[in-house]
C-alpha cells in the first residue's frame, strides 16, 4: 500500500470511551506531522447508542470525512453491522472473536477481518472491559505503521491530570494491542513522521473559543444545547487560564443568557452568547433589543436539524433563513458562517470587533459538522491586538443633562458613554427613542433613528472580504455553498482532480451583508452553477435569487442530518448533465 | 449634594404619565431619595427598568438607565453588574414582569445572591396593558382577562424569597415615602440580592386595594418586635393566620455576593481589564 492518506474508524457503544479513543488516534497522526480531519457521530444518549469516530489523516491537507475506511476497529457487534458498506478490498476490520454475539462466518466482509481479543488482552494488563478500546487503538497504530512512542506521548498529555495509574494502564493496553498485532500480521502502511511539522488540531467550536478570546471576549453566557455546549465547557474551564479576564455564566435559560449579554455589552465589555437553533428561538427578542439599543453582542448559533428538538447530535444548515430575519422589526446585522476551523478562528475574532465597531449584533453561524469535527490548524502568532471602537470615557452631556448616545451621524455610528465612567447618562432603550435614548413616539424620532441605524449598512458592506473562491477556468460545474460544506467540496475536488474533472467552488462565509457583487461575477463567469446546501428548501439559493436576481435551478440538497460526503459529490459531478 | 437632574422637560415633552393617584409617583420619589441616601456618586448608579407603568419611570430619572425587555430587567442588570461590579444596580419592575414573565429569572438570580436591588411595584395587576390579572392577584378577582374571577391562588413573593435564599427581603407601602426611601437606601447598601416588594395602589385597575384597604391591614414589623435575622420568625409573619399585612424588613443575612465568589473578578471589575493585547500561548499546548 503506497498511500499518503489513511482513514480509520472506531465504532462501538456510546459512553464506552469511543470519543477519547478517537482523539488519541487523531492526535497521534497530527504528531506525525500529518494533516487530520476527524468527525464523530453519536446519538443523543449518554450510554447505549451507537457511536463512531472517524479520523482521516494525510500528508497533504484534508478537508472531510470519507465514506471508505482503511481500518475499522469494531468494538462491538454494531460496530461491524453498521459499517460493512464502508470497507473496500484492502481494508482491515478488527473485531473481538470472543464476543459471543459475533459469528464472523455469517459476514461477507470486503477486505480482511482480524480477530483481536480486545477485552481479554485489556484484562491481562489489569484493565477493565472498556480498555478494550485502547487495545484496538494500539493494534490500529501498528497496522498503519505509526509510532507507538508518539501514541504514548499523547496518552500522557491527554490523561496526565487523571494520574499516573490511568496513564500507565492506557499505555499498557495500547501496547499489548500493538504487540499482539505484530505477531499476527504485517502493517498495511508505514506512516513516516514528517520532520519539523507541528500541527495543532482543534474542533470548530474550540476555534470559535480561541478566536473570540483573541478578539477580546470578556463575557460569555449560555444555556447548554448540543452542538454549542462545548463552547460553554471550554470557556468555563479556561476562564482561569486566560490572560484576559473573562466571566462565563451558565444562565437559567437562553433568554437570560442573551439579556445578560445585553447588560454586559451596555456596561462596556465584549460579550457573546452561544446556543443552537432551539435556544436561539428564545434569544430572538434580545437580538432585536441589540438592534434597537445598538448593543454589541455576538450570537453564536451552531445548527442542528430542526425544527423543535430535531436531531440533536446531527448536522444541518437549515437555520439560514431564520437567522437572517430573526426578530420582529428591522435593523442591521451581520450573519457570518465560517467554513472550517481556520475560518472559525478568524471570523470569531472578527465578530467581536465588528459588533463593537458597528454597535449591532453579529450572528456567528456554525453547525454540528463544523462544531465538533477536528481540523488541522495553523496559528502563526499567539499575541493579538484589539482596537477599541466608539467608547467615550470622557463623555460630555448637553443642555438636556443627558449624553447624546444615539446622535444622528453620517455613518450611522454614534459614540457610547459607559456607565461608571465620567458623567454621560443615557438610556439604552428597547422602545423607539430620541438621541438620548428617551422614549419617543414622534414620527421624526422614529424615522431618524431607523434611518441612522440602517446608514451603518454602507460601511458594513464595505467590510465584506473576498469570499473563498477556488476557481478552475475549465470547470464544468461551479458549486456555491456556505459554511461547513466547504470541506466536503474541497475533498471532492481533490478526488475529481485525479480524474481530470475540474470544478470551481465559491464558499460563502459572509451571508449578511451579502457579497452580492462577488456572487454575481461568479455566476456570470460560470458554465453551470449548482447551489449545494444542507437543507430542504434551498435557503442559500433563495438568498442568492433575492440579492442578485438570478434564480439558480441546479441544486444539491441534503437534510438527513449527515454531512455531504465527498464521494457522493464526485458521483453527482460525474452524472451531471447540463 | 448632587443634583438630581430633572431637566427632562427640555428633551421629553411631558412629565410622568402615570394616572392621578398612582402609587408609582410615590415610588419614584422614594427611589430618588433612597439613592441620594446611599451617598453613592451618581455615575456609579445604573437603573434597569422593566416594561410596564412602573418601567415608564425610565424616562423620568436622570441616571444611566436601561429600559429592558418585558420580564428581563433582572438578567440584564446581572449582566451589567458582572461586567462592572463597581456599579450600584437598581431594578424597577412590576409584579407582572418580576413574578410572571420573568419569574424564572427572579427564582434563579435570587439563589445566586447577585448584588442587585429589586424594587417591585406590586399593584396586583398588569396595568400598562390595561388591567389584566397578575401573578399576585387574589383568587376570584374579576379582571379584564378573568371576567368570572381568577382561578389561580396568588403568588407570595415574600415567602418565596425567604425560602429561596434571598439575603434581603422587605415589603413596604408606596405612599409612605420616607419609610420606603429609607428601605431602598438599605437595600442598595446591602451586598447581595435585595428584594423590596412595594404595595402599590392602582386606583384605575385595582380600586379595591386602595389606601384605606391597606391601612386597615398593615402592621409594622418593628412594632411587632420582629428580629430580621430570624428566618423562621419572618416566615411566621408572612404566613399569618389573620388578615394583617406586615410591612418592613422581614429578613437580612450577610453572605458573599455572586461577583465576590467569581475568582476572575477578585482584582478589578471586568470592564477595567484591557483587551488591547491578548496572549493565547498558554492555551495552545492542549491542541498539539
Ligand atoms: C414579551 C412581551 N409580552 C407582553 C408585553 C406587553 N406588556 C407590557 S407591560 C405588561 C405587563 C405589565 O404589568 P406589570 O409588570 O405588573 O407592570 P405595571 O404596568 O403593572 O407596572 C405586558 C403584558 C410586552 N411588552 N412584551
Amino acid at each position: 500500500m503506497d498511500r499518503d492518506n489513511i482513514v480509520w474508524k472506531v465504532a462501538g457503544a456510546a459512553g464506552e470511551g469511543i470519543m477519547s479513543t478517537g482523539l488519541l488516534f487523531s492526535k497521534t497522526c497530527a504528531r506525525h506531522g500529518w494533516y487530520i480531519f476527524d468527525y464523530t457521530e453519536y446519538p443523543s444518549l449518554i450510554t447505549g447508542g451507537h457511536n463512531t469516530y472517524q479520523v482521516h489523516a494525510a500528508k497533504h491537507p484534508v478537508f472531510s470525512q470519507n465514506l471508505n475506511v482503511d481500518v475499522l476497529a469494531a468494538i462491538n457487534k454494531d460496530g461491524l453491522d453498521f459499517h460493512l458498506e464502508e470497507l473496500a478490498a484492502n481494508s482491515v476490520v478488527l473485531y473481538d472473536g470472543q464476543d459471543d454475539s459475533i459469528n464472523i462466518s455469517e459476514y461477507r466482509i470486503k477486505g480482511k477481518a482480524i480477530d483481536l481479543p480486545m477485552v481479554e488482552l485489556a484484562r491481562d494488563v489489569g484493565g477493565k472491559e472498556l480498555m478494550g478500546n485502547n487495545v484496538a487503538l494500539g493494534a490500529s497504530i501498528y497496522l498503519f505503521g505509526l509510532d507507538l512512542n508518539l501514541l504514548e506521548e499523547v496518552i500522557s498529555d491527554v490523561f496526565g491530570d487523571k494520574g499516573k495509574e490511568v496513564v500507565d494502564l492506557n499505555k499498557k493496553a495500547a501496547s499489548i494491542g500493538f504487540q499482539y498485532m505484530a505477531q499476527k500480521t504485517r502493517p498495511i502502511l508505514k506512516v513516516e513522521k514528517q520532520p519539523d511539522v507541528k500541527h495543532l488540531t482543534l474542533t470548530g467550536n474550540e476555534a470559535v473559543c480561541l478566536g473570540a478570546l483573541a478578539g477580546g471576549l470578556q463575557f460569555y453566557a449560555a444555556y447548554p444545547m448540543t452542538p454549542s455546549s462545548s463552547v460553554l465547557h471550554y470557556l468555563a474551564a479556561c476562564a482561569k487560564k486566560t490572560p484576559t479576564q473573562i466571566v462565563v455564566k451558565h444562565a437559567e435559560d437562553e433568554i437570560s443568557a442573551a439579556n445578560m449579554a445585553c447588560g454586559a455589552a451596555f456596561a462596556g465589555t465584549r460579550a457573546m452568547v452561544g446556543t443552537s437553533g432551539g435556544g436561539f428561538c428564545y434569544m430572538v427578542e434580545a437580538l432585536g433589543l441589540c438592534g434597537v439599543a445598538e448593543l454589541p453582542v455576538v450570537f453564536f448559533e451552531a445548527m442542528r436539524p430542526g425544527p423543535a428538538l430535531g436531531l440533536p447530535t446531527w448536522t444541518a444548515q437549515g437555520d439560514l433563513n431564520f437567522v437572517l430575519s430573526a426578530s420582529h422589526g428591522e435593523f442591521p446585522r451581520f450573519v457570518l458562517a465560517p467554513g472550517d476551523a481556520q475560518e472559525a478562528f478568524d471570523i470569531a475574532k472578527k465578530s467581536m470587533e465588528l459588533a463593537e465597531k458597528y454597535q449591532t449584533p453579529v450572528i456567528l453561524l456554525s453547525d454540528k459538522y463544523l462544531a465538533e469535527s477536528r481540523h488541522t490548524f495553523k496559528l502563526d502568532q499567539t499575541v493579538f491586538q484589539n482596537a477599541r471602537f466608539g467608547l467615550d470615557f470622557n463623555p460630555q452631556i448637553d443642555d438636556s443633562g443627558f449624553y447624546p448616545r444615539y446622535e444622528l451621524t453620517d455613518t450611522g455610528i454614534s459614540k457610547r458613554s459607559i456607565p461608571g465612567f465620567g458623567w454621560g447618562p443615557h438610556l439604552a432603550n428597547s422602545y423607539t427613542h430620541t438621541k438620548y435614548g428617551l422614549s419617543s413616539e414622534e414620527s421624526s424620532d422614529r424615522k431618524n433613528q431607523v434611518d441612522k441605524r440602517f446608514r451603518k449598512m454602507d460601511l458594513m458592506t464595505g467590510e465584506i472580504p473576498p469570499q473563498f473562491w477556488d476557481v478552475d477556468l475549465d470547470a464544468k460545474i461551479t458549486f456555491i455553498s456556505f459554511g461547513s460544506t466547504k470541506g466536503s467540496l474541497l475533498a471532492a475536488k481533490q478526488i475529481l482532480k485525479k480524474d481530470n474533472i475540474p470544478v470551481s467552488i465559491l464558499n460563502l462565509s459572509w451571508l449578511w451583508p451579502f457579497p452580492k457583487d462577488q456572487v454575481k461575477k461568479v455566476i456570470e463567469s460560470s458554465r453551470n452553477v449548482v447551489v449545494i446546501e444542507g437543507n430542504y428548501l434551498g435557503q442559500l439559493a433563495g438568498l442568492i435569487a433575492q440579492e442578485t436576481g438570478v434564480m439558480i435551478k441546479e441544486r444539491y440538497h441534503r437534510f438527513d442530518g449527515r454531512p455531504f460526503y465527498p464521494e457522493e459529490i464526485v458521483t453527482f459531478v460525474k452524472n451531471f448533465k447540463a | 449634594m448632587q443634583e438630581l437632574v430633572q431637566t427632562k422637560k427640555e428633551v421629553y415633552p411631558y412629565n410622568p404619565t402615570w394616572c392621578p393617584g398612582c402609587g408609582d409617583f410615590a415610588i419614584w420619589a422614594s427611589i430618588k431619595k433612597g439613592i441620594e441616601g446611599t451617598g453613592s456618586p451618581r455615575e456609579k448608579i445604573a437603573i434597569f427598568y422593566d416594561v410596564g407603568c412602573s418601567g415608564d419611570m425610565a424616562d423620568f430619572l436622570a441616571y444611566w438607565g436601561f429600559h429592558t425587555l418585558h420580564g428581563r430587567a433582572l438578567p440584564t442588570a446581572v449582566g451589567a453588574k458582572l461586567a462592572n461590579h463597581d456599579l450600584k444596580v437598581v431594578i424597577v419592575i412590576g409584579d407582572g414582569g418580576c413574578y410572571g414573565e420573568g419569574g424564572t429569572h427572579f427564582l434563579n438570580l435570587m439563589r445566586g445572591n447577585h448584588d442587585i436591588t429589586v424594587i417591585v411595584h406590586n399593584n396586583h395587576r398588569y396595568s400598562l396593558t390595561t388591567g389584566q390579572m397578575s401573578p399576585t392577584t387574589d383568587k376570584g378577582t374579576k379582571t379584564k382577562s378573568t371576567p368570572e374571577g381568577s382561578v389561580e391562588e396568588p403568588l407570595n413573593p415574600i415567602a418565596i424569597s425567604l425560602t429561596n435564599h434571598a439575603s434581603f427581603v422587605a415589603r413596604e407601602f408606596a405612599p409612605d415615602i420616607p419609610r420606603l426611601a429609607q428601605r431602598i437606601t438599605e437595600g442598595i447598601g446591602h451586598i447581595g440580592f435585595s428584594i423590596i416588594d412595594v404595595l402599590q395602589p392602582c386606583p384605575v385597575f385595582n380600586p379595591v386595594q386602595n389606601h384605606e384597604w391597606y391601612r386597615q391591614r398593615m402592621v409594622k414589623l418593628e412594632e411587632l418586635g420582629h428580629n430580621p435575622n430570624d428566618r423562621k420568625a419572618a416566615w411566621n409573619q408572612v404566613m399569618r393566620d389573620d388578615d394583617k399585612l406586615p410591612i418592613g424588613l422581614f429578613f437580612q443575612e450577610s453572605k458573599p455576593a455572586y461577583h465576590e465568589q467569581v475568582s476572575e473578578l477578585s482584582q478589578s471589575p471586568l470592564v477595567n481589564h484591557s483587551i488591547e493585547t491578548v496572549n493565547l500561548s498558554a492555551l495552545i499546548k492542549e491542541f498539539e
